[in-house]
């Protein structure tokens, strides 16, 4: 259960990157989450974005070379 | 509305002092909500009047009017006081007036400490201005105090650090109350994703302050270690290295960016529904893209320094992150326009500055996409086309938005409607005189003239005089919105409590102009 609320977190947090959300799915995220969790899987969110963006630019590097 | 107010006080709670002492000992969150806009103003029409100063020697190639030096103090000053002294205090003032009223509560969470964080600022500013003065004059070497030559110049340094550190303070002080306010002291029944996009947009931006102020007041104490006390942080001759420098203010001075525009796109998300008479569209979508920007702000800061000399790698990287920046923002500008789509538009002078602020909002935001690629920006570095960009950000963006923000709540504040033809008058008057100022500089900057200068070669010459009557247009424009907002506060028409048709939210329901003491008992939202 738990495992599913933290999945969802992090789904939330993705299409906020984005900057897009459904309403029905925004509807269940409000009811299902807590806010400590939307806070850590943001900051999660924001490494994650960080160390995707350092694999890309490291991937593009070796392409270069 | 005062002796009404008054009235009131004198059977629950001590008398209010009057005349001068109101406004110094003041705790009410509507008064000082003035007291901020009001100082915005001021230093508005004083940094305005540098800028014009600027645009005159700019006039003709050759120098005309001024000392280069003195040129430098203005470029700085301007830059300084329209960040700290301008935007960022206008910001707060619609906080102190609007977060209260739209979320039903009686005041800001911590009256007192509301009262200090303004006053600190006219100490500031005296600090500031009060460095032309000195010897060797104000400070010259850019807003963003970049070392050596912030380490090298004279008292007016000193004083500019200091000024900086009491600022920073008042912002953390006034987003502590802000925070509180928002999450403590919302009406029963008005959750967080029922809140105004104004209130979240504010939230997030108070939480950006507190992260970043404090890099900024690190920044400058080693400034000032560096200065007096013979440390070498940012002296390469000792060891230390001033591109340091940059990156640390630059970790503060692009979430400041954020800062300055987030506010911005909480007002406009408030006036182009009224004026619509839609709903806001994808109200979770802007909850959500505001929350991202602000995260993503952490991630973009050396996009300021690719001309510094930093790894291709680095390169890559904050040029790929300040580009996808670029989509909640752009989620942002969809939304806006989508709330317009098919509504019932009219356009009344708010509505008139939102849809500016949209348009050239997004000119600003595209020569920032410009700007994000590595190798065009380092032929961009420091030309008018960096100028350009960021006036079309703070001029048309953050400014215009607090017009719209003044003309949208002028009525609730005042009880007395403005004269909506000079309202108009202004509204053309700006957007043209601000075109005709910045959107050359493009071409200037493109063509090579470099920025922060007080000489230019020949060729320049035409599209400085063009951007030099642009700037005398708009700034001679802002005379008739201060006729307008003194003939407001005055008289005219009486304002419904509703204001407007398509208004909705908590600041509607309570009679214009609002009375001193508003939600004493807090209303319930369903």
């Amino acid at each position: 259960m738990a495992e599913k609320g933290n999945l969802r977190a992090a789904l939330a947090v993705f299409w906020s990157f984005f900057g897009v959300r459904k309403r029905r799915d925004y509807d269940d995220d409000a009811q299902s989450l807590t806010q400590a969790q939307i806070i850590i899987a943001g900051l999660i969110g924001g490494v994650v974005f960080v160390l995707t963006l350092l694999l890309v630019v490291y991937l593009v590097l070796q392409f270069v070379k | 509305m005062s002796d009404a107010a008054h009235a009131h006080d004198d059977h629950g709670h001590h008398a209010h002092p009057t005349g001068i002492m109101r406004w110094l000992t003041t705790t009410n969150h509507k008064d000082i909500g003035s007291l901020y806009l009001w100082f915005s103003l001021i230093m508005l029409f004083t940094a305005g009047s540098m800028a014009l100063l600027i645009r005159s020697e700019l006039f003709e190639p050759g120098m005309q009017l001024m000392h280069p030096d003195f040129f430098n103090q203005l470029t700085t000053m301007h830059g300084l006081i329209m960040i700290f002294g301008v935007i960022m205090p206008a910001f707060t003032g619609f906080a102190n007036w609007q977060v209260p009223l739209m979320i039903g509560a009686p005041d800001m969470a911590f009256p007192r400490m509301n009262n200090w964080s303004f006053w600190l600022l006219p100490v500031a500013g005296i600090m500031l201005l009060g460095s032309f003065w000195l010897p060797g004059g104000a400070v010259a070497g850019g807003w963003t105090m970049y070392p050596p030559l912030f380490i090298q110049g004279g008292v007016s340094y000193d004083l500019t650090i200091l000024a900086v550190h009491i600022m920073g303070l008042s912002s953390i002080m006034g987003s502590i109350n802000i925070i509180t306010t928002i999450l403590n002291m919302r009406a029963p029944g008005l959750t967080l994703m029922k809140m105004p996009m104004f209130v979240w947009t504010w939230l997030i931006t108070a939480y950006l302050l507190i992260a970043t102020m404090p890099v900024l007041a690190g920044a400058v104490t080693m400034l000032l270690t560096d200065r007096n006390f013979g440390t070498h942080f940012f002296n390469a001759a000792g060891g230390g290295d001033p591109v340091m420098f940059q990156h640390i203010f630059w970790f503060f001075g692009h979430p400041e960016v954020y800062i300055l525009i987030l506010p911005a796109f909480g007002i406009v998300s408030q006036i182009i529904p009224t004026f619509s008479r839609k709903p806001l569209f994808g109200y979770a979508s802007m909850v959500y893209a505001t929350a991202s920007i602000a995260i993503l702000s952490f991630t973009v800061w050396a996009h300021h320094m690719f001309a510094v000399g930093m790894p291709v790698a680095a390169q890559l990287f904050f040029m790929f992150s300040t580009m996808l920046i670029a989509v909640p923002t752009g989620v942002k500008v969809f939304n806006w326009v989508a709330t317009m789509w098919k509504g019932s538009l009219t356009f009344e002078t708010p509505m008139l500055f939102a849809i500016a602020f949209v348009c050239l909002f997004t000119i600003g935001g595209f020569s920032g996409l410009v700007l994000a690629m590595a190798p065009v920006d380092i032929q961009l570095q420091d030309t008018y086309y960096v100028v350009a960009h960021f006036h079309y950000v703070l001029v048309s963006g953050a400014l215009f938005s607090i017009f719209a923000g003044i003309y949208y709540w002028l009525p609730k504040w005042t009880g007395h409607m403005y004269n909506e033809t000079l309202g108009k008058t202004h509204f053309w008057l700006s957007v043209i005189g601000m075109n005709i100022v910045f959107f050359p500089m493009h071409f200037l900057g493109l063509a090579g003239m470099p920025r922060r200068i007080p000489d230019y070669a020949l060729q320049f010459t035409e599209f400085n005089q063009i951007a030099t009557v642009g700037a005398f247009i708009f700034g001679f424009s802002q005379l008739v919105f201060l006729v307008l907002v003194l003939k407001t506060i005055k008289g005219g028409a009486k304002a419904s409590d509703q204001v407007w048709e398509g208004a909705q939210g908590l600041e509607w329901t309570v009679p214009s102009p609002a009375p001193y003491h508003t939600f004493e008992t807090a209303p319930v939202v369903k």
